[in-house]
């Protein structure tokens, strides 16, 4: 409980004075707790705001920056401080619910490893300085007068969208360049551009609530992939109609979605294609179905994989395919989905393309997949980020075509491979600016570091990549002061560059949130009556309402799928005698692709597979194990040719025999105090390999070697047994059983 | 769910309230004055106590309490004279200048904490009342600075605890039909001790446990343990 109250300002300063614990732990100042009298102080506001009433919390709302979904978020404001987070129920996008990922936000902010001041490189090593130093340095290098321009420039982000990108993009132009790499590791990249080529739009609207099957191949879509809140939503209503709807995952290893599957088939890495390909085949040539709306060549491709053929290529049994085509015959409409590991080869568009081809094969296409509208502001559109980005600026940063690099949200030196020797094409750019709230493994290599606000003190506006039927525009709004006097908001920055550039632009604006405004209410009706003049005033009121629904509706007018099929032969992975395991290094919703593993929050929440915490692990199956004399704990060697990781195994079955997979989010270098020097990064061994038809990296295709290192590691486990000696805490069935319930004899 | 037990049986409550009462006097004059006056935590949380009927929930009819509605809670405390930053003579604005104890302490019918008085309060007055004392001299250089004075907390509870200020007063005071609210003073004596006669305020009740489970006991408040320890 709280009896103090303090002026905001004043708490601040004194926060900013006395660290973070005391905020994390919600007590009063001091941080020592004692009933007894005299001992501790109550300082009162000095003046008030009107609302403000101590002891009693008020919720505002802004939006989740914790992965690029862009989630509407409420936090919970007492006596200036935020905290707890929920869904905002105004929002489409997730209507009012709230990943652990997105709770978590709360520990990014008062984290105690923010970084709170200026840092400028000096004789090789960062030191504090000043902002004003630090701006007068950024305007030597890249300021008019500093003779850079074009194409030299570059800046790298993460996914970006709404006024932020229109910022950086005027700032791009200001330079000259259109050098903006935009990084995400877990992307939806290929899907996008499968869609984009066989229905004409590349983000459809997906109707998981509508369909009598779900077959997913490695869309983890309760997890990480795409729009996981939503599709939560929907899976709900999926699974609690009249009847219920069916879910059947196949990937290589099992992930939260698969977790959840009716059925859960563990292919061969590569060669989910293959298996929608003979899919289609029984389809057609089994169940009779109408083939006519594929090409001759596509049926001719599909009757190459006869059902004996695609069950040796991906080692699912051939039964199990009939009963899988069957049952997407018979519980029409279905839906086919399919991204991570699917998506992950260098034939990942192949892949996902025969995954699709099954939708238009099915009739899905117009009921479970409907079509969707562009965004009605482009410019705000989401500029999703992918892993061809990262390639392309190895490729710029290793051959010399850089001079100057600013960048923010994030941090391309954990997520490179060791093959793209990044840290020393990097370093080899002579003036790097990071724009960071961590001290991340690239922002430690930077030679200006500016400390920005949290996710939680900026304002901002946020377009989804993902949108329903109902586009929507999310607001960020600050929900507590800055706790560090000195950190900046981006868009203020990005202002500041911008002015830099273009002298007199921005006169009018005094700041970021200034610019939102004037920007909003450059649209007619959206801050002004339709008809209203230029100069007429914003309507106040229709800007709080707006901040407080968090959320401003845009009207969507849907385009018309325009149906392709043109799909071509998947190659399966060679066997390889050296490595013949597969390495899966998949993303999960806790530490996602590292981003979150300076949240003590997410470190100690187990794993939704292993329960494992704090650590990293290689998950195995039992064959594999015995097979290399191991158990669980035991360090297992994972060698690739392109590097090494010793890491303790957990062995279970949901997983393929020939497979190891480590999760990515651990091994950073940097990162603070709860990240840094823990478990490894699977990212680092990755092999050399693209998807050849969109240049994402092939991150499931890296072929390695297993063997026992030999000794004991160490990896803390929540709930040590799998078996619940029969308490019965969860119902199950034997497989015989679930076997006959799937129709098997 | 109070209401409900008191239009249903009111006459068994009262009188097993009255019965209780009876005893717990009993108790009092038989364990003696120095066993209440300075009672141990441990003593405070084993006072014995019966398990309240359903019944036993809602107002007394007769004044037995300090003021109408309310049996006082058993218990006394000498607490320290704390040593504050100003010193704040509560007798002065409550008994001399008959201020209410609401309007400084203002948010404590409408939240948990009743909370210290924004110092723009206090200079609402105080830039034109009394200018040239030495207490609101000193006030007024806080004032100046753009600081509050750093107050010493002279009421506290454990952390586990969720004490709320607000349900308290609705209960003793905004719904109990003989009390008015120019008589809150005494509702707050009840934990606070009689602020009126004191300059800096001082603890008075000893705010354990048992102190709250035998006013809980007594005025029918409730025993649920996740209410107060959430
Ligand atoms: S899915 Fe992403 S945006 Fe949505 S709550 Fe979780 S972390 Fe935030």
């Amino acid at each position: 409980m709280s009896k103090s109250e303090f002026d905001r300002r004043d708490f601040l300063k004194v926060m900013g004075v006395s660290g973070v614990a005391a905020t994390v732990a919600g007590c009063d100042m001091p941080s020592y707790i004692t009933s007894e009298e005299g001992a501790e102080e109550v300082i009162p506001y000095l003046s008030p705001e009107e609302y403000v009433i101590p002891g009693v919390g008020v919720w505002y709302a802004s939006t989740c920056l914790q992965c690029p979904a862009g989630c509407g978020i409420r936090g919970r404001v007492r006596e200036g401080r935020v905290l707890k987070l929920e869904g905002n129920p105004t929002m489409s996008l997730n209507s009012g619910k709230l990943c652990q990922m997105g709770q978590s936000a709360l520990q990014s902010h008062y984290n105690p490893d923010r970084l709170t001041t200026p840092l400028m490189r000096k004789d090789g090593a960062l030191a504090e300085a000043t902002w004003e130093d630090a701006l007068a340095l950024m305007e030597e290098k890249t300021g008019p007068s500093s003779g850079i321009s074009g194409h030299r420039f570059a800046w790298y982000t993460g996914s970006v969208s709404g006024h932020q990108n229109v910022l950086l993009k005027a700032h791009l132009e200001a330079m000259g360049s259109s050098n903006h790499f935009v990084h995400e590791v877990i992307n939806t990249r290929v899907w996008q551009a499968v869609c984009k080529e066989m229905l004409g739009q590349s983000m459809p609207t997906l109707r998981i609530d509508k369909a009598g099957l779900v077959l997913s191949f490695g869309a983890d879509f309760l997890g990480t992939w795409m729009s996981p809140i939503q599709f939560s939503a929907q899976y709900a209503a999926f699974r609690s109609g009249d009847e219920r709807g069916m879910l059947i995952q196949a990937e290589p290893s099992m992930s939260l979605t698969g977790a959840n599957a009716d059925l859960w088939v563990a292919v061969r890495p590569g060669t989910e294609g293959i298996m929608a390909l003979g899919l289609a085949n029984v389809l057609i040539h089994k169940e009779r179905m109408d083939a006519s709306v594929l090409p001759p060549e596509t049926q001719e491709l599909i009757a190459r994989y006869n059902v004996s053929i695609t069950s040796r290529i991906t080692g699912i049994a051939g039964d199990r395919l009939i009963r899988i085509a069957r049952h997407l015959k018979n519980r029409s409409p279905s839906l086919v989905l399919a991204g991570g590991p699917a998506a992950g080869h260098t034939t990942g568009f192949e892949a996902v393309q025969a995954a699709m081809m099954l939708n238009i094969l099915l009739g899905n296409v117009g009921e479970t997949i409907e079509a969707n509208a562009d965004f009605a502001f482009p410019q705000l559109a989401a500029l999703g980020g992918g892993t061809t980005d990262l390639n392309r600026f190895a490729h710029a940063a290793g051959s010399g075509q850089l001079d100057a690099l600013f960048f923010d949200g994030s941090n391309p030196l954990f997520g490179a491979p060791d093959h793209m020797n990044l840290n020393e094409k990097f370093d080899a750019i002579p003036f790097k600016v990071a724009f960071s709230t961590f001290m991340d493994e690239t922002t430690a290599r930077a030679d200006v570091v500016l400390p920005i606000a949290s996710a939680i003190e900026d304002w901002g506006t946020h377009v989804a990549a993902y949108q329903n039927e109902q586009h929507e525009i999310a607001f960020q709004q600050p929900l507590m002061e800055p706790i560090h006097p000195l950190t900046r908001s981006f868009g203020d920055l990005l202002l500041a560059l911008n002015a830099m550039r273009s002298p007199g632009t921005y006169d009018e604006i005094d700041d970021y949130y200034g610019y939102l405004q004037s920007a909003l209410g450059a649209i007619p009706g959206v801050l002004k009556g339709e008809d209203a003049a230029e100069d007429d005033p914003l309507d106040i009121q229709l800007w709080n309402q707006i901040l407080q629904d968090g959320r401003l509706e845009v009207p969507a007018e849907t385009s018309l799928f325009t149906t392709s099929v043109s799909i071509k032969d998947i190659t399966s992975p060679p066997t390889d005698e050296a490595f013949p395991y597969y390495l899966v290094p998949t993303p999960r919703s806790s530490l996602y692709d590292g981003r979150h593993a300076n949240l003590p929050w997410l470190q100690e929440a187990p794993d939704q597979i292993s329960k494992v915490v704090w650590t990293s692990w290689a998950e195995i199956h039992p064959v594999t194990a015995s097979k290399l004399g191991l158990e669980e704990g035991d360090l297992i060697r994972i060698t690739s040719a392109s590097g090494v990781l010793e890491v303790p195994v957990y062995i279970f079955k949901g997983i393929h025999t020939d497979v190891v997979c480590v999760p990515m989010g651990q091994g950073h270098t940097e990162y603070g105090r709860y990240a840094k020097g823990r478990g490894v990064n699977p990212l680092k061994i990755l092999d050399p390999g693209e998807d050849t038809r969109t240049g994402e990296l092939a991150l499931y295709g890296t072929r390695v070697g297993l063997a026992a290192a030999g000794r004991a590691g160490r990896m803390v486990k929540m709930g040590n047994t799998e078996s619940q000696h029969g308490r019965k805490i969860v119902a199950t069935i034997t497989a015989e059983q679930q076997r006959r319930n799937e129709g098997e004899s | 769910m109070e209401a409900e037990a008191e239009t249903c049986h009111p006459r068994p409550r009262r009188s097993l309230a009255l019965s209780l009462w009876t005893a717990m006097m009993v108790v009092a004059l038989i364990l003696g004055n120095a066993l209440l006056a300075k009672p141990s935590l441990a003593d405070e949380i084993m006072t014995p106590r019966k398990q309240v009927p359903s019944a036993f929930s809602g107002w007394l009819d007769e004044d037995v309490g300090p003021f109408p509605g309310v049996v006082a809670p058993e218990g006394t405390y000498e607490g320290k004279d704390v040593e504050q930053p100003i010193e704040f003579p509560h007798d002065l604005h409550t008994a001399t200048n008959k201020i209410n104890c609401l309007y400084c302490h203002t948010y404590a019918r409408r939240s948990a904490v009743a909370g210290i008085p924004p110092t723009s309060k206090c200079m609402g007055c105080h830039s034109i009342i009394a200018t040239d004392r030495p207490r609101i001299k000193q006030l007024t250089e806080y004032w100046d600075k753009g600081q509050s004075p750093p107050w010493k907390k002279v009421h506290d509870l454990p952390d586990y605890v969720r004490f709320t200020h607000e349900r308290h007063l609705k209960k003793f005071l905004f719904d109990n039909p003989d009390m008015t609210v120019e008589r809150v003073d005494e509702v707050c004596a009840l934990c606070h001790g009689d602020v009126t006669k004191m300059t800096v305020a001082k603890k008075q009740k000893p705010l354990t446990m048992g102190f709250c489970t035998r006013c809980h006991q007594a005025n029918g408040g409730t025993f649920d343990c996740q209410k107060c320890h959430k």
